[in-house]
């Protein structure tokens, strides 16, 4: 069995996969494409927050909002500026990854591309029994909770999460009854943007900041919304929990080789149940 | 008539008078004679920072160095450095050599670091390019080094047999050590490791491997495969990011006693503080040429001085004090091998003559004075010792830690 740290880590990894990939789901669940370029949502998340502290000496909680309705803001302009103007999914798909390096270019040039850190945010630990947290991996755990929480309020008890379902389920039918679905999909945009933004931000601290850093975060949360589910946001955090203690678990067990066991899972996956854990079943 | 010849007699005089002083005018010296070195360098993506910090003290190095220039026969020389991005991939590597050696029309590549050996090798080869670079998985035993297929090659900087030092070093540092962890990217998993673990296998130090996935940056998996094997000390191949983040995520899982490192110059204290923390930072390890501080290898104090002189021109330049010193057994260390195997051959234009002065020969560079190993061993013949010495951060600065010279290749 592994030690108790390992749960611990493979649990604030998973916090970052599902607001990743509920961020990802969303978008995927109104607009109907993948956002290839939502790790640099993330990278930008902590680039913001990196500066904020630094340079202005903002708190942290507040820089984690500032961050993520930058971020908002851009993906609304990403929306708006490319993804409308782009006829076709294949086209959108090779637009979105196209700003992967864009993206990465203006973030290098601007920020440098030297590895920075937030390590005088909330340092120390809290030694437990057999292992020690870091403060900065609570807040992760905090933060996440907080997303959910509000998540599930806006989705269930607000006009916009109505629309949002509605429009998910039936755009044509939501659009009838007066839900303006081009607004939506722009409030959603920025919805799911700045949810990438603020998982970069709370993880600044936690590792290191440079260009590169969103790379892993996308793949990883596109292996769980592929685990949970496409277009379930329930599958999302389903996937998200269930990728970040198998990341952990496996490679505890089996080191390096913990990256070809996950591909080779979402293989099976995709074989024996396609549409995920939690997806509709495709026909 | 007598006018006329008066006249011409002062002609006569002012051409004597205006001959004798240009005669006695010191002639001038003619300009020095340009080589061109190229040094394919990472200069974008996440490799670019180590390869752009090089690059000031490097132009700054050599314009000291072309003011005196070197001479061979009765000509003197300067060189002229040219940098191009090689992206630290095998396309970038090989566009990269192709540029400087085809457009910018460079004698030399030097300078080398990136992983791309292969392919800038294979370029530099094919035009009878002398490169001096490091070694790899390719160099040592089993690997693909062929010195006739590669006959321009020079291995100037010792990789795997440096790490084997740096543990040497590390080891003599912390003689009650448990044991050292050492990790590495799968990208750097090869033969070349094969070899490291036979020399510390017949050395009996004690360690343990692990390899993760290229951009990993949770390690609390490794970290906890470590503690179970009981290592004390994680040393890294080079990876600064992962280095950063061990350091920092050991400290938080409670291992504070450990001790960490990584092969590679410390780019700049104040960075691997920002990401791991003050505390958790203390004591991190690196590799360090300040030949300044250099116990058990000599080097010559006229090139440590030009050293130093770099050190304070490029802190004044940037504004703020520039630390790094793995510049200093680089580029300036290839151009001194360079200068004095064409001064011993006696020629800048034939590379087999420069080649052959380079198997074997002694040089006497910014690190100190070693001979290339003539001898065909690990798979190359040719590889320069190297100093060996670490360094550990202490406060949010760096110094000296130990030594362990790489003079015989084992």
């Amino acid at each position: 069995m592994p030690p108790a740290g390992i749960w611990i880590d493979g649990l604030i990894q998973s916090c970052i996969y599902m607001t990743m990939a509920f961020g990802m789901v969303l978008v995927f669940s109104i607009l109907g494409i993948l956002n290839w370029a939502h790790g640099q949502f993330y990278m930008f998340g902590a680039i913001v927050v990196y500066y904020t502290i630094t340079a202005w000496g903002i708190p942290f909680p507040i820089s984690i909002l500032i961050s993520g309705l930058l971020m908002a803001g851009l993906g609304i302009s990403v929306r708006k500026l490319v993804i409308d103007r782009v006829k076709g999914d294949l086209y959108v798909g090779v637009a979105t990854i196209s700003l992967i390096f864009f993206f990465e270019g203006a973030a290098s040039m601007l920020f440098g591309m030297q590895d920075r850190g937030l390590s005088t945010v909330l340092p120390g630990v809290i030694n437990l029994a057999s292992f020690s947290i870091s403060y900065q991996k609570v807040a992760v755990l905090f933060f996440t909770l907080v997303v959910l929480v509000a998540m599930y309020i806006v989705l269930n008890f607000t006009k916009v999460g109505l629309a949002i379902r509605a429009t998910a389920q039936q755009p044509d039918a939501a659009s009838l009854y007066g839900v303006s679905v081009g607004r939506l999909s722009l409030i959603v945009m920025g919805i799911g943007c700045g949810l990438a933004a603020m998982a970069g931000s709370i993880m600044a601290p936690v590792y290191a900041v440079n260009p590169f850093m969103g790379r892993i975060p996308m793949i990883m949360s596109l292996l769980a919304i592929v685990i949970g589910g496409i277009g379930s946001l329930t599958g999302a955090i389903a996937g998200g929990l269930m990728l970040g203690f198998l990341n952990s678990v496996i490679a505890y067990y089996l080191s390096y080789l913990s990256e070809v066991v996950l591909f080779l899972l979402v293989i099976f996956i995709l074989l024996v149940r396609p549409q995920g854990l939690f997806g509709a079943s495709l026909k | 008539m007598k006018r006329t010849y008066s006249i011409a007699i002062i002609l006569v005089i002012l051409g004597m008078v205006f001959g004798i002083t240009l005669a006695l005018k010191p002639a001038q010296a003619a300009e020095p004679i340009i080589i061109k070195v190229g040094s394919p360098t990472p200069l974008s993506g996440p490799a670019g920072p180590w390869g752009q910090i090089g690059i000031p003290p490097s132009q700054t190095w050599l314009d000291l160095f072309n003011k005196e220039g070197f001479k061979v026969g009765n000509k003197t020389y300067n060189f002229q450095l040219i940098n191009v991005d090689d992206m630290n991939t095998p396309e970038g590597g090989a566009a990269a050599a192709k540029k400087l050696i085809y457009e910018d029309k460079v004698k030399f590549i030097v300078s080398h670091w990136s992983w791309n050996f292969p392919s800038v090798s294979a370029v530099a080869n094919q035009a009878k390019v002398i490169y001096l670079c490091r070694t790899g998985n390719e160099a040592v035993p089993g690997g693909v080094y062929d010195p006739k297929k590669q006959p321009y090659t020079v291995f100037a900087n010792p990789s795997h047999e440096q790490f084997i030092s740096d543990i040497f070093a590390i080891a003599e540092a912390f003689p009650n050590y448990k044991r050292i962890g050492i990790n590495d990217s799968t990208l750097g998993k090869g033969i070349g490791w094969d070899y490291v673990d036979r020399e510390l296998d017949k050395a009996k130090i004690r360690y343990h491997h692990e390899w993760y996935p290229p951009g990993t940056q949770d390690f609390a998996p490794y970290i906890t495969r470590y503690n179970e094997a009981g290592c004390d000390i994680i040393y890294g191949a080079g990876d600064v990011m992962a280095a950063m983040l061990i350091t920092k995520q050991r400290w938080e899982m409670g291992f504070k006693t450990w001790r960490t490192g990584t092969s590679g110059g410390i780019l700049d204290p104040m960075m691997y503080i920002g990401v791991s923390g003050m505390e958790a930072s203390q004591g991190f390890m690196g590799q360090y040429f300040a030949n300044w501080d250099f116990k058990k290898t000599k080097v010559d104090p006229k090139k440590i001085k030009r050293c130093q002189e770099v050190m304070e021109i490029v802190s004044k330049k940037q504004g703020k004090p520039y630390t790094y010193t793995a510049w200093i057994g680089w580029f300036p260390h290839h151009i001194e091998i360079l200068t004095q195997a064409m001064q011993k051959a006696g020629t800048v234009d034939d590379p087999d003559a420069i080649m052959k002065a380079i198997r074997g020969g002694t040089f006497d560079t910014t690190i100190g004075k070693f001979t290339m190993s003539g001898a065909k061993t690990y798979g190359s013949p040719i590889v320069f010792g190297t100093p060996g010495c670490m360094s550990q951060i202490k406060g949010n600065k760096e110094v000296y830690l130990s030594e362990h010279p790489l003079t015989n290749l084992p």
